[in-house]
């Protein structure tokens, strides 16, 4: 390995690859700032452009790109409420919040370095640990799987601690939604209503955007505001809130960015439920879980590092085994193929000088986020002080076109459309949205994952309570799924008991 | 209006009507053509025909404009290639048995003579996959042990209504297969089940299994002859099963496409499917050629629809 670094170092060296790691990031960020324009679309667009570069600039290049989209989606989730790539959907629950405050700078901030953070984690594991955790991704089957979204969506009882029956009632709907089209074991039409093209089911991007950009339009032009959100600029904001993050995030930085490249490699999960995960996680061990939700860094830098860290996370079984661990890894994987390189373990011996130069190059691109990010910021940031009216027609504009983008449907743009009403009914009767949108991220891979425990089940006697229990990984999860579901319930008896014994002492006193 | 001046306009309007497709012919393609994919980008339909993309810029004049319509396995992409209008401007991929099965199963909005058939570019086989330490070394010890232990080996298939799902059927109306069969989304979840023992043994495509070779022994190849990625992987025949399964990819237009226009395309695609160079380029791609003529294919695609209905009847998921 150690004879492979220093050449590698020297590969990111030459202009070319500097050039092409710029130009990917900024262009990434641009795309993941743009709702409707994912990653995995940024990235698919350019690898006809790495058939006329070399396989190692080639690689580079699209890394990059894949770096700055998954950063850049956080830009528009502060700025506009609109995750602009879905894994940012966890970002807009304290990032606009912050932006409606004022704090729109220390929110992108916040979010640009997290993200680099959370990318140089999951680069770290994909250099040191990249054999081992292959092996360990690999363990996660249909059971495994099934109780990792069960216990994702048992989050809702936290993210919505307010009122759980209103967040159970958003995530029963999510998961209704996502039954649409075809049923994934028995192949039959559900609740398609004779309409052909509902047999691929909702999307889960339109959808996303419709319950968070459209509705955010719908609420905008009826709050007469003349701007989103005021903004004054904090002088020397980066020192400030680097020194902040230092001082109050770093376990919680180090611990989602774990949480983000462990999911990363499990291939169907990707940045979506990493951010989602990591957020609540961050919430249930804070201990000032109200503040969330409520404009804090801490929200921001959870979701942020998670959803980058997932980068080096889904390049593991990628590289190591040929298995993508994100849609994106695919594209990307697809392109290495095309190239003529094999996947395997042999990757880091065989073509070493390959390996080792893009995963360097990820470190690098990382860094070189900072100061990229930094200048796009200042740009960014200025959608503030254009009039609600012009950002509004912008939003809806870019919203529609890119739901259609996404596959060429125009289905999806009546589902934009439709979910932008339901999501300004639901903020109007206070359900949340943000439980709705992880029933119909997990609501699919949950149906799917428990259809193969079910098919698995009929090699153990027809009992699918063996099949969970056969795996250690599925118990393990069981039992944090159940611990998740009564937190609320205990946090609450603690804060009665906390209070009563204040309540006391004053007595005392 | 004199008789004259009457004549003279249908003199004109008759060189007028015989020179149009004259002109559109010399001229086809004068802009750009579009190729729709009906799967995502990046897979390996679009890997493909990015490949074959770069030979028609050699021999064609203009270039193809990637469309992708993903979804409902393909079916959505196939319908709208076939709804498109017969100028020449719209072709794209297809995949067979899926063109095939969709319209049987899931009121897909075509039918197999919606089209004009292009090409047969690929042929990629089933292969019956085991992990490496696995201690079935034949493919006739699969299936004694899945007869001799009912329900006991796990097999897992992409699926349902797919390839390795007839493949499946067609195992089983041949003998006595008791297995426990789990379907998948897709090829990489279908790997990492094996590979993460989940599964026994899988049906996979011979370019799914290659991008995890290292992991995994291949028993067998359900084709009519052995294949040069794999030149030590006997045929489910040379075992004594008399199976054949595979996936097609071809190009074709919608129906109605003028011969003048037909014939252009397949005799560019034909040009390309024989350029060396190509060949290398799929071959590193893992990607097996198989070149197959437009008469060729759409006979072999009517052949299989038959087939395949009867396949389908037999289990009842025929509509």
């Amino acid at each position: 390995m150690s004879e492979f670094i220093l050449p590698a170092i020297g590969h990111l060296l030459e202009p070319l690859n500097i050039f092409l790691m710029i130009a990917g990031l900024t262009g990434g960020i641009i795309i993941g700032a743009l709702p409707g324009l994912t990653a995995t679309m940024g990235v698919a667009l350019l690898v006809p452009v790495t058939f006329a570069l070399d396989t190692t600039s080639g690689l580079i290049m699209l890394g990059a790109v894949y770096v700055g989209a998954i950063y850049g989606g956080a830009n528009s989730a502060c700025l506009i409420c609109t995750p602009g790539t879905p894994s940012s959907v966890a970002t807009t629950f304290d990032g606009w919040p912050m932006c409606q405050k004022g704090e729109a700078d220390k929110a992108l901030i916040t979010a640009l370095l997290c993200s680099s953070f959370g990318g140089i984690v999951g680069t770290v594991f994909l250099l040191f640990l990249a054999a081992p955790l292959a092996r360990f991704a690999l363990r996660f089957g249909g059971p495994e799987s099934f109780w990792l979204c069960l216990f994702g969506l048992s989050t809702i009882a936290v993210m919505s601690s307010d009122n759980m029956v209103k967040g159970l009632i958003s995530g029963a709907i999510g998961m209704l939604v996502a039954t649409i089209g075809l049923d994934p074991h028995a192949a039959a039409p559900r609740f398609t209503f004779g309409y052909y093209p509902l047999i691929q089911g909702v999307e889960v991007i339109p959808a996303m955007i419709g319950l968070f950009s459209f509705s955010q339009v719908l609420y905008l032009i009826g709050s007469y505001k003349p701007y989103i959100a005021s903004y004054t600029p904090m002088p020397k904001s980066l020192g400030r809130v680097a020194r902040e993050l230092f001082a109050t995030c770093k376990i919680l930085l180090l611990r989602s960015s774990i949480i983000g490249t462990l999911v990363g490699m499990l291939p169907g999960a990707g940045g979506e439920i990493a951010s989602i995960i990591s957020y609540n996680e961050s919430k249930r061990w804070d201990k000032e879980p109200e503040l969330y939700g409520k404009g804090i860094i801490k929200g921001v830098a959870a979701s942020e590092s998670a959803n980058n860290a997932v980068i080096g996370g889904a390049l593991i079984p990628m590289l190591t085994l040929g298995i993508p661990g994100s849609a994106v890894a695919a594209v990307i994987l697809g392109a290495l193929l095309a190239k003529g390189i094999q996947p395997g373990f042999k990757v880091f011996t065989v073509t070493g000088d390959l390996a080792y130069t893009f995963i360097m190059s990820q470190f690098a691109v990382n860094l070189l986020m900072i100061p990229v990010g930094l200048v796009l910021i200042k740009i960014m940031v200025r959608l503030l002080s254009i009039r609600l009216t012009f950002v509004a027609i912008a939003i809806v504009m870019l919203s529609i076109i890119g739901s259609y983008a996404i596959r060429n449907s125009i289905l999806d743009v009546w589902i934009v459309i439709a979910f932008g009403f339901v999501g300004y009914f639901c903020n109007l009767v206070k359900l949340d949205t943000g439980a709705m949108a992880l029933g119909i991220i997990l609501g699919p891979m949950i149906e799917e994952n428990f259809g193969k425990c079910v098919s698995l089940s009929k090699a153990v006697d027809g009992s699918i309570l063996q099949v969970f229990l056969n795996s250690n990984i599925a118990v393990v999860l069981i039992f944090c799924t159940l611990l998740s579901l009564v937190t609320p319930f205990l946090l609450e008896w603690k804060r009665k008991r906390a209070r009563g014994e204040t309540g006391g002492e004053a007595n005392d006193a | 209006m004199k008789p004259g001046s009457l004549l003279k306009i249908a003199l004109a309007a008759a060189m007028l009507t015989l020179a149009v497709p004259a002109l559109s012919f010399a001229a086809y393609p004068e802009k750009p053509v579009n190729m729709i994919i009906a799967f995502t980008a990046g897979g390996s339909s679009d890997v493909q025909a990015r490949i074959m993309q770069k030979y028609w810029d050699k021999y064609g004049s203009q270039q193809w404009t990637f469309v992708y319509k993903p979804g409902a396995g393909g079916a959505i992409g196939f319908g709208e290639i076939s709804m498109a209008r017969p100028d020449g401007y719209t072709i794209g991929g297809i995949n067979v048995p899926h063109m095939i099965i969709q319209p049987l199963v899931q009121n897909a909005q075509f039918s197999i003579d919606d089209f004009s058939y292009i090409c047969q570019v690929v042929n990629d086989p089933q292969t019956v996959a085991v992990r490496k330490d696995s201690p079935f070394q034949k493919v006739a010890d699969v299936f004694a042990y899945a007869k001799a232990n009912p329900g006991k080996l796990k097999l897992g298939l992409v699926g349902p209504n797919t390839g390795h799902h007839l493949m499946f059927l067609d195992v089983k109306s041949k003998m006595d297969f008791p297995v426990t069969e789990v379907f998948y989304k897709g090829a990489a979840d279908q790997n990492v089940a094996l590979l993460g023992g989940e599964i026994d043994v899988m049906f996979g495509n011979l370019n799914d299994v290659m991008r995890s070779v290292e992991e995994m022994r291949m028993l067998a190849m359900a084709s009519e002859k052995r294949n040069d990625f794999l030149p030590n992987v006997p045929t489910l025949r040379e075992e004594g099963f008399n199976i054949v399964s595979d996936i097609r990819r071809g190009f074709v237009a919608p129906k109605g496409l003028s011969k003048e226009i037909l014939g252009y395309l397949r005799g560019v695609f034909g040009k390309i499917a024989a350029d060396p160079d190509y060949i290398a380029d799929m071959k590193r791609a893992g990607q097996p050629t198989e070149y197959m003529d437009g008469e060729a294919f759409a006979a072999y695609v009517k052949a299989q629809n038959e087939i395949i209905k009867a396949a389908l009847s037999r289990v009842g998921s025929k509509k």
